[in-house]
C-alpha cells in the first residue's frame, strides 16, 4: 500500500455551478478533468493527504487586501467568496500543523487582481493568495512571506498588492510580457521605494520547456528564497505553461511542474490559470499534489508527452541563461542600484489600468510616503469609467507613528474631497473604514 | 409470513414476521460453521411453522467479511492496464499481479492499445501458478470497458471465473477498483460453494420463497445472483441494524442510530427514513472498496467491555474486550457486570458482578452500586463522544458546487434510537451524555434480523454519455451505445431508469418495489478552444434502502 510521506491538505473545489460565461475559458467544465483524474487515481484515499471542506471567506477578510469599488457586494461573486475561503481553509490547515502543506485547487483564480478592485481582470476579482497572506498575518503572527507566482501570466495584481511591501517577496515566472496578457512584468519592475528588490520578474520567453523553468527555479528562485528567509512560502500555482495550453505559447509539462514543486516546496500553493482543461490539468494536478505529498511522481505524464513534448531549442536556452544572468546580478549580487529616497518623502506614480473582462478603464493616482522605520503609509485616488471615484489610504502593519500620521492626515482630507468613496485600511489596528 | 436471519459476532438471531407482527424470534450462539449455525437457527424458528407459509427469506451473513478478515480469500492473478499516474505496482494485491501496457484517459479514449503479448505472458504466467481465477481491471474502464473486455476476452479460455472491474461501480477510484475486483474474484469459489449449500439446505426445508442476502448499503441481493459479485454481501451486519431501526422505528427526522453490542456500539445516522449512505465505499478488512454502504462507525464498547480505573482515577469502558462479564463467569469488570449488580439485568451471578464493582469501587472510594453508576455513566459518555465526532465527520465532508457550500445541509441529530441487548438499560444514561432524546423500539434485542428480513433489493446505475465521443455509458450494465449530439438529459433519465430496473429486477427486486431516485445529476458543455464540442452528461440514479411494501403497507 501507498501512503504520504508529507501530510498533505487538499482543498478542491471546481464551482461546478458557476462560470464568467458559458464559453468563457473560467466555466463549469474547467476542473471537471481534474475531479476525474484525481478521483480516479484514489489519491484521497492515501493516508497523509488529507480533503479539506471549503468555506466563503468573509468581507472582512477582503478588506485586509482590497478596496472594493463600491463595496465587496457589488464586485464579488458568491464563488470568488468560497475561491477565497479555500485558500483560507488550506492556511488554517498548515499552520495549525496538521499538515505539513496544502494545495487550494480552487477556481476561480485570483492573481491579476490588484489593490483596487472595480471588476474583472484577466479572470479575477479579488486576489486570493493575498486575501490568504493577510489572513495568515493576522491570525498567525506571521511577517515574511514569499510568493512564488508559476503561473504563465505576470502575477500583475499580486504585484500591485505587494509592491510596496519590503516583508513580501514575490517572484512572478511568466511567458514575457511582450507576447502575452497582461504586458508587464520585466525585471525593471522590481519594488515601491521603500520594498526595492523584493518584487522579480523572470519574463521567459516563449517555448521555454522543463529545462528552462527547471533552471530559473534552481539559479535564481531558490537562492533569493534562501536569502529572503521568508516564514512562509505561497506558490501561485497556475499550470497555464503547460504545451497543451491553448491560450499561451510555453513547453512546460506535468512532470516538470511536479519536479518544479518537488525542489520548491511550496507551505502552500493555490491554483491560478489553467485552461488545457482535458489534456494538461488532469495530469499536472495529480502531479502537484503527488510532489507535495512526497510520492513518486515518475509515472505522472500526458498521454500525448512524448508525441507532443518537445525539449526547448537551443536558442531558448541561451536566452533564458542570459536572462538569469542579469537577473542574478540585479537581485542577488547587489546590481540593483536602489533609489536613496528622503525619510518623509511623498512620492506619487500616476497608472492607467485596463480591466480587460468587464472593459473598464482605471486611472490611479498613488502617493507613498518614503520610511525606513516601517513598509510606508499609501493613499491611491482611482477614477473608473465605470463613473466611481474613490480614494483608499493604507496603513501597514506595524506602522510608524509618522506614517500612521499622515495616512490619517491623508483620510480626513480624502473625506473633505469630491471622492464618493473614501477608504481607510488600517492593518495596524485592523480596522477598515468606509465613508 | 417472512424469515430474517442475522449472523453476528456471537449471537445469530432469526425472526419470523407476519405483516407488522413479530411473530416469533430466537437467538443461538454463532458457532464456527456457517452452515451448521445457519442450519439451527431455522430448526429452532421453523418448530411448528408450515414451510410453505414462509414467502420470502432473507439472511445477513459473515461469510464474506470472515473470510476477507481472517484472509481465507482464494488464490487470484490480477490483470491491470493503467496508463500515466501513480505507479500501478503501490496497489498490488494477491500472489500473481500483472500490469500490462494499454491505457485510456479520463474521457474513455484510447491513449496507448492493449499489448495482446504481454496480456496472454501475464495470463500464462497466472495459469502456470495453478491459479484458474482472475481480475482484470483497467484505469477508466467505466468511461469505456473496451480494455477489460478485450483482455477478458483473449484470456477466458485459460480460467474458471474471470472479474472485470467496470462492473462493480460505475464511480471513479482505480485502486478501489483493483481491490474490489480482486474481492469478487477472490470470494467466488467460496461464496458459490455457500450459496450452493444454503441452497440444498432451503429446499430441503422445503422453504421455497425468494432467497435474499443482505449488503452493506442495506438492500438485498437474490442469493443466487451474488455469486457475480460477492464482496457486495460483506458487512452486511450494521446495515442490518439500521434497516432494522428502520423497520421498527421509522426514524423519522434525523436519528442517530445506535447499536448497542457485547463487543462493540454501531452507530449510523438516519434522515427521515434514509439511512446516510458512504459516497465512496466500505472498507473491507484492509480493502478499501467501491461497494456503497451505509455510514456506519464501530466503536469499541459494549456490554461486554473490560472496565479500567487509572491510576488518576479515570475510568475507561472499552475498546478491549476480554472475555465474559465476571457475571458469566469472566474476569474482568464489564458494562453488563454494573447492570446486574443494579438489578437491571436479572441474569448470571450476581454475587460475583457485586463484588466486581466493588472492586472498581474500592479504587474510587464508593460503593458497588455508585461504582455501577459510575460504569455506566462513562459507557454512555464514551458512546456519546465518539457519536459527536462520527456526525461531524460526516458534515466535513467536502461539497464542489457553491449551491451546496451555501445551503449547507447539516446533520444535528434531534433523537437517538438505540437498538441491541443493553439497549434499554443503557438509554437513561445515553440520553443524559447526548442531551437528546432516547427511544427504544420494541423487538430492540432481534433489530437486526428484523432489518434483514425487510429491506428492500437495491441497484445503482452510474450513466455518463459524451456527445464529442458520441458514446453513453452504463458500466454497472455493462451497457454502452453510441449516442449523437442532441442526446440530452431527459434522455439520460429515461434511459438510466429503464437499467436500472432491470438491473434491480435480474437481482430479485418485486416490480412493486422500484421506486428509483436521482442521486447525482450534472451536465457540462465541453468546448474546445472557443467552439462547444460536445455535451458531458453525468448522472446516478438508484433504488436506495427501503422497506418491502408488504411491510410499509401494516406499519
Amino acid at each position: 500500500m501507498i501512503s504520504a510521506p508529507r501530510k498533505t491538505g487538499l482543498v478542491f473545489f471546481p464551482a461546478f455551478d458557476w462560470a464568467i460565461s458559458p464559453e468563457h475559458p473560467e466555466r463549469e467544465e474547467r476542473l471537471l478533468y481534474t475531479q476525474d483524474q484525481v478521483m480516479e487515481e484514489g489519491l484521497l484515499d492515501i493516508p497523509g493527504i488529507v480533503e479539506y471542506r471549503v468555506r466563503p471567506a468573509a468581507y472582512e477578510d477582503i478588506q485586509r487586501a482590497h478596496f472594493c469599488v463600491p463595496d465587496e457586494a457589488a464586485v464579488t461573486t458568491k464563488s470568488h467568496l468560497i475561491s477565497a475561503g479555500g485558500c483560507l481553509v488550506a492556511a488554517d490547515a498548515v499552520l495549525k500543523g496538521e499538515v505539513e502543506s496544502a494545495f487550494a485547487l480552487v477556481r476561480p483564480p485570483g492573481h491579476h487582481a490588484m489593490r483596487v478592485v472595480h471588476g474583472n481582470r484577466g479572470f479575477c476579482n479579488i486576489n486570493i493568495e493575498a486575501v490568504m497572506i493577510e489572513y495568515i498575518r493576522t491570525h498567525y503572527g506571521i511577517r515574511k512571506v514569499a510568493i512564488v507566482d508559476t503561473d504563465c501570466h505576470h502575477g500583475d495584481g499580486t504585484q500591485d498588492i505587494y509592491w510596496h511591501d519590503p516583508n513580501t517577496l514575490f517572484i512572478s515566472i511568466h511567458q514575457d510580457g511582450r507576447t502575452l496578457y497582461p504586458g508587464s512584468g520585466f525585471p525593471n519592475e522590481s519594488g515601491g521605494p521603500n520594498a526595492q528588490g523584493k518584487t522579480v520578474n523572470i519574463p521567459l520567453p516563449p517555448q521555454t520547456g522543463e529545462k528552462g523553468f527547471l533552471y530559473a527555479l534552481d539559479e535564481l528562485v531558490m537562492p533569493l528564497l534562501e536569502e529572503f528567509g521568508p516564514e512562509i512560502v505561497i506558490n501561485s500555482a497556475g499550470q497555464d505553461n503547460h504545451f497543451n495550453d491553448p491560450i499561451t505559447n510555453m513547453n512546460f509539462s506535468a512532470r516538470g511542474y511536479a519536479v518544479l514543486n518537488k525542489r520548491l516546496k511550496p507551505d502552500i500553493a493555490v491554483l491560478e490559470g489553467g485552461y488545457a482543461i482535458e489534456n494538461a490539468l488532469p495530469y499536472v494536478n495529480v502531479g502537484i499534489i503527488m510532489a507535495m505529498a512526497g510520492l513518486d511522481t515518475s509515472f505522472v505524464k500526458e498521454p500525448n508527452y512524448e508525441k507532443d513534448y518537445r525539449p526547448q531549442s537551443r536558442d531558448v536556452t541561451l536566452n533564458i541563461e542570459q536572462l538569469v544572468e542579469t537577473l542574478k546580478d540585479l537581485f542577488l549580487w547587489g546590481g540593483l542600484k536602489k533609489k536613496p529616497y528622503d525619510e518623509g518623502q511623498i512620492l506619487e506614480r500616476k497608472r492607467d489600468i485596463f480591466y480587460d473582462t468587464d472593459g473598464i478603464q482605471e486611472r490611479q493616482n498613488e502617493k507613498i510616503r518614503c520610511c525606513s522605520h516601517c513598509a510606508g503609509a499609501f493613499s491611491i485616488s482611482s477614477t473608473a469609467s465605470t463613473g466611481q471615484h474613490i480614494m483608499g489610504v493604507h496603513i501597514p502593519m506595524e506602522a510608524c507613528p509618522a506614517c500612521r500620521k499622515t495616512a490619517l492626515n491623508w483620510f480626513q482630507t480624502g473625506r473633505k474631497g469630491a471622492f464618493k468613496h473614501v477608504y481607510l485600511q488600517d492593518r495596524d489596528r485592523g480596522v477598515y473604514d468606509v465613508v | 409470513m417472512i424469515l430474517g436471519l442475522d449472523v453476528g459476532g456471537t449471537q445469530t438471531d432469526t425472526v419470523l414476521i407476519d405483516g407488522d407482527r413479530i411473530l416469533k424470534a430466537t437467538k443461538i450462539p454463532t458457532g464456527d460453521n456457517l452452515l451448521l449455525t445457519l442450519r439451527t437457527a431455522l430448526d429452532g424458528i421453523l418448530s411448528g411453522v408450515e414451510p410453505e407459509q414462509i414467502e420470502r427469506m432473507a439472511f445477513s451473513t459473515t461469510l464474506a467479511t470472515n473470510a476477507i478478515v481472517e484472509d481465507r480469500l482464494g488464490r487470484t492473478g490480477m490483470i491491470i492496464s493503467a496508463g500515466p499516474g501513480i505507479d500501478p505496482a503501490c496497489f498490488s494485491v494477491g500472489p500473481s499481479f500483472h500490469v500490462v501496457e494499454g491505457c485510456l484517459d479520463h474521457q474513455g479514449f484510447e491513449a496507448v492499445p492493449l499489448d495482446k503479448s504481454s496480456v496472454m505472458e501475464a495470463a500464462e504466467k497466472i495459469q502456470e501458478e495453478g491459479i484458474n481465477t482472475i481480475g482484470v481491471v483497467g484505469k477508466f474502464s467505466v468511461r469505456n470497458a473496451a480494455h477489460e473486455l478485450q483482455i477478458s476476452d483473449w484470456v477466458k479460455g485459460l480460467f474458471s471465473h474471470v472479474a472485470m472491474g467496470h462492473s462493480v461501480s460505475g464511480g471513479l477510484n482505480f485502486p478501489r477498483r483493483i481491490f474490489t475486483t480482486y474481492l469478487n474474484a477472490s470470494l467466488h469459489e467460496l461464496h458459490t460453494a455457500f450459496s450452493g449449500a444454503l441452497t440444498h439446505i432451503l429446499d430441503e426445508k422445503n422453504l421455497h420463497g425468494p432467497r435474499y442476502l443482505l449488503k452493506p448499503d442495506g438492500g438485498t441481493i437474490d442469493l443466487m445472483r451474488s455469486a457475480g459479485s460477492p464482496a457486495r454481501t460483506a458487512q452486511s451486519g450494521p446495515a442490518a441494524s439500521v434497516m432494522g431501526a428502520l423497520a421498527l422505528d421509522g426514524c423519522r427526522g434525523a436519528t442517530l442510530v445506535l447499536d448497542v453490542g457485547g463487543t462493540t456500539t454501531d452507530m449510523s445516522v438516519v434522515l427521515d427514513g434514509m439511512p446516510r449512505l458512504n459516497p465512496h465505499g466500505v472498507k473491507l478488512g484492509l480493502y478499501k472498496t467501491l461497494i456503497r454502504s451505509i455510514i456506519t462507525h464501530s466503536l469499541g464498547t459494549g456490554g461486554d467491555s473490560v472496565v479500567q480505573v487509572k491510576t488518576n482515577g479515570k475510568m475507561t469502558v472499552g475498546p478491549l474486550r476480554k472475555g465474559p462479564p465476571v457475571a458469566f463467569g469472566g474476569a474482568v469488570a464489564t458494562p453488563t457486570d454494573a447492570l446486574v449488580t443494579l438489578g437491571l439485568l436479572a441474569l448470571g451471578n450476581k454475587v460475583a458482578a457485586k463484588a466486581a464493582m466493588e472492586e472498581l469501587g474500592s479504587a474510587l472510594g464508593c460503593n458497588a452500586e455508585a461504582a455501577a453508576e459510575r460504569v455506566l455513566q462513562q459507557m454512555a459518555e464514551t458512546i456519546a463522544q465518539s457519536a459527536r465526532a462520527f456526525v461531524y465527520d460526516i458534515n466535513a465532508q467536502p461539497v464542489y458546487t457553491i449551491h451546496q457550500v451555501l445551503n449547507e445541509e447539516k446533520i444535528v441529530p434531534a433523537s437517538v434510537l438505540i437498538v441491541g441487548g443493553p439497549a434499554p438499560h443503557i438509554a437513561p444514561y445515553v440520553e443524559k451524555a447526548l442531551g437528546l432524546p432516547c427511544r427504544v423500539p420494541p423487538h430492540y434485542d432481534v433489530a437486526n434480523a428484523v432489518g434483514a428480513a425487510v429491506a428492500r433489493v437495491t441497484a445503482q446505475v452510474t450513466l455518463q454519455a459524451d456527445t464529442e465521443r458520441g458514446t453513453v455509458i452504463i458500466p454497472e450494465a455493462g451497457e454502452e451505445h453510441k449516442t449523437d449530439r442532441r442526446f440530452d438529459m431527459d434522455q439520460a433519465i429515461a434511459m438510466a431508469r429503464k437499467t436500472l430496473c432491470r438491473q434491480a429486477m435480474t437481482i430479485g427486486a418485486e416490480d412493486n418495489s422500484l421506486e428509483t431516485v436521482i442521486t447525482e445529476k450534472q451536465v457540462f458543455n465541453m468546448m474546445r478552444g472557443y467552439r462547444t464540442v460536445g455535451r458531458n452528461i453525468r448522472l446516478k440514479m438508484s433504488i436506495t434502502p427501503g422497506l418491502i411494501p408488504q411491510w410499509k403497507r401494516s406499519l
